[in-house]
């Protein structure tokens, strides 16, 4: 019961950060129908931003600046890069993201090189908040936990109770509509863009310290991202949130069990013994799949119910 | 007369001649191909390479180079860490009739180069190449995959394995060790090779965990792993991680108060403590090296050799096997009184160097150079501390006990063909 209470709490604090890269992710999409596959450098670009201004003045105005500024690149990336390549259609938009994150990892190893940054976490919250089975719980990853929260409070609201919430739940559902009703389209889909990519830049700067600020964490992090959105269904806030919990829920079980999933290949007739390909298979536990689940399950995923948990569009 | 006259001229002819070619072969120069990633992702290592082996060349020019004063010239040949690359730019090595080919930063990339070079030794008989491996450490280039064409200046992963757990052995304060590697070949012959010493060298320490974790940065919350490692109870944390792996690892341990110690491989590594950030200071960390800048009683020439490198690159020196591989390269070319691949690959074997823990030798078994190691503790009381690209990081390592020669030398299955 103690193991089961621990994943679900780890789970909870891991889930939560993917979703606030999610968020934006999927917000973005679902007005505009582009997948970001240069989100996560959002994400990167948002930690590095927070090491330089904590640098210089501290976390907290970092944690409010580091934001902003990743929400202005990402809304001058929409108006400049984004917007003239939009009439090609979304092939197109895809793949200038996809070169985009390509960009932006070269950029930021040529400003702060390719070796890891040190980005630490903020002295007034480097303290056990309390300790459970002999572990410390530092009292950031409780303000990582709020942050979260209150982020996924703050949004829902916004969409379900102010002008330009309602406007992104039309456009979710009749994007053409919304068009010909006359909104300023364009800046509405620049300044999504933009808060979209500050919503990674604060996942950023709260995850960098943790998880480490280097080059290639935006590479390591960025594919999860798509398996929680296509898992919670494209453009569903709701969706996210459940496919991020569940994926931080299941990977923390996934190591704490670590069951054994031999009798699985027992019962396909593999041997204890076995040899060659098979060798590896007879000594697997779930801890040793546990990062290669969640593709496992976008690939049910698809199979099964291609929309997603909450989606109402097809992939 | 006539005769005499044309004679003469042909004389000179063939003196100027010989004169000419003579001056010519002198200003001459060795050229050495280092393939390592030298853009994308993990440039950084490698130009940190090019940058060592450089300045070990420039050590030996301005003594005078080789067989008398030909300059050794490294060329920096870019593989992008990529499987293709490192085929292609051998061919472009052959292509410019390089003898020597240096590479270490991945086993894959060494693994087939070796291939490469044994084939194409084969086939090219008069035109043959020699790898200096200097930091690809799977063991079994040393051992059932030897070949005469390869040496290794880096100490394998048994052989820093044993020293680390010789260490282990002499601290009889740790009782159970958990172990946590990267499951793909080089973390698999860390842990069996851990398994296989532990057993024999410190029968008193129980393994209370064996854990293998989706490598290079796949883990991106290591907290159910250290919890499981608070709830075996163990002290002490083998791992033979390195890159992000390492870097989350620390910072999660430090930020759940984990009090284990970590014996590693390549936790010292420059990139790695500047990203444990404050934490570096916070962990109790240990490294296997072939030496670090506050070990005692090191031979002054180590010193000063350090000390022009930081003056120069602004980094600590890390990597000395780097400067060994150059030195003893030109003494095996200065050996062999020829720069020809064969005469000197064989003045290598059983070449012996003045390393900084003592002499090392290069067995010609296995072509495994044979070294005392250096298992050290990060701390922040060391005297100088560790410098990178003008950054200092206040912290470094001191010295926690040395393994000798007898500690780090292992058998080999090597079954070596000569030529």
């Amino acid at each position: 019961m103690e193991v089961f209470l621990f994943s679900m709490f780890n789970g909870v604090l891991y889930g939560m950060l993917l979703f606030m890269l999610a968020s934006g992710l999927t917000l973005i999409f679902s007005l505009m129908g582009v997948l970001n596959f240069a989100h996560a450098s959002f994400f990167m670009l948002g930690a590095y931003f927070a090491y330089q201004i904590s640098k210089y003045v501290g976390f907290w105005p970092a944690l409010v600046f580091a934001p902003l500024l990743v929400g202005v690149v990402g809304a001058a990336v929409e108006r400049y890069g984004l917007r003239p390549v939009h009439r090609f259609g979304h092939v197109a938009e895809l793949l200038f993201t996809f070169g985009l994150a390509f960009v932006m990892e070269e950029v930021i190893q040529m400003i702060w090189g390719k070796v890891p940054v040190p980005y630490d976490v903020p002295a007034a919250l480097n303290f056990a908040a309390f300790t459970w089975r002999g572990l410390d719980y530092s009292a950031y990853r409780l303000f990582m936990l709020v942050v979260s929260v209150g982020i996924f409070v703050a949004l829902f609201l916004f969409i379900a109770k102010t002008r330009v919430g309602l406007m992104i739940q039309a456009a979710l559902s009749h994007p053409q509509m919304v068009q010909s009703l006359g909104h300023d389209v364009p800046t509405i889909f620049m300044w999504t863009f933009g808060f979209g990519c500050a919503l990674a830049g604060i996942a950023g700067v709260i995850g960098g310290n943790v998880l480490g600020t280097e080059p290639a964490m935006a590479i390591t992090l960025g594919p999860i991202v798509f398996v929680v959105i296509v898992i919670g269904g494209l453009g569903s806030l709701w969706g996210a949130l459940i496919a991020a919990l569940f994926i931080g829920i299941m990977d923390n079980m996934a190591i704490s069990y670590d069951i054994a999933l031999f009798p699985i290949f027992a019962m396909f007739g593999v041997e204890r013994e076995a040899e060659g390909i098979m060798r590896d298979l007879v000594d697997l536990t779930t801890g040793g799949i546990a990062p290669v689940l969640p593709y496992l399950l976008l690939v049910l995923m698809l199979i099964f119910r291609p929309r997603g948990l909450f989606g109402t569009r097809d992939v | 007369m006539k005769h005499v006259m044309k004679l003469l001229f042909a004389g000179v002819v063939a003196v100027v001649f010989a004169v000419s070619t003579q001056t010519a072969k002198a200003v001459d120069t060795i050229k050495i191909g280092l393939i390592e990633p030298l853009s994308g992702r993990i440039a950084a290592v490698g130009k940190d390479a090019l940058d060592a082996f450089t300045f070990a060349a420039d050590q030996i020019n301005k003594k005078g180079g080789v067989l008398g004063g030909i300059q050794l010239e490294i060329i920096g040949l870019d593989n992008a860490m990529n499987a293709e690359k490192t085929t292609e730019q051998l061919k472009k090595a052959v292509d410019q009739g390089l003898s020597y080919v240096i590479q270490g930063i991945g086993s894959n990339h060494a693994g087939n180069i070796i291939k490469f070079i044994d084939k194409h030794n084969k086939r090219n008989p008069g035109k043959e190449m020699v790898f200096l491996n200097h930091s690809a450490v799977t063991t079994a280039f040393t051992n059932e995959l030897c070949s005469f064409w390869h040496f290794r200046f880096d100490a394998n992963v048994d052989q820093k394995v044993a020293a680390l757990v010789t260490q282990i052995n002499r601290d009889s304060s740790i009782k159970k060790v958990y172990m946590l590697n990267q499951n793909y070949a080089y973390g698999k012959s860390f842990q069996s090779a851990a398994q296989r010493l532990l057993a024999e060298r410190a029968p008193n320490v129980e393994i209370v965990g064996n854990e293998l974790i989706q490598p290079f940065g796949k883990v991106q919350d290591f907290t159910p792993y250290i919890a499981k490692i608070k709830a075996s109870g163990a002290d002490t944390v083998l791992t033979g991680n390195w890159g992000p792996d390492m870097i989350r690892f620390v910072k999660g341990a430090v930020s759940s108060g984990l009090d284990t110690q970590f014996y590693t491989i390549y936790g010292g590594l420059t990139s790695s403590i500047g990203g444990y950030g404050s934490d570096a200071k916070a962990v109790n960390l240990k490294q296997v090296t072939e030496m670090h800048e506050n070990h005692d009683g090191m031979p002054d020439d180590v010193h000063e050799y350090i000390a022009g490198y930081l003056a120069k690159y602004s980094d600590t020196w890390y990597a000395d096997r780097q400067r060994w591989l150059i030195y003893m390269l030109a003494a095996a070319i200065d050996k062999a009184g020829t720069a020809a691949p064969i005469p000197v690959a064989k003045a290598l074997e059983g070449m012996t160097f003045d390393g900084p823990l003592g002499q090392v030798t290069m067995r010609a078994d296995d072509h495994q150079l044979q070294m005392p190691l250096v298992v050290s503790s990060i701390t922040e009381k060391a005297p100088k501390s560790v410098k990178y690209k003008g950054n200092d990081f206040g912290v470094a390592f001191s010295t926690d006990g040395v393994a000798d020669l007898a500690a780090t030398t292992l058998p080999t299955t090597c079954e070596m063909k000569r030529p």
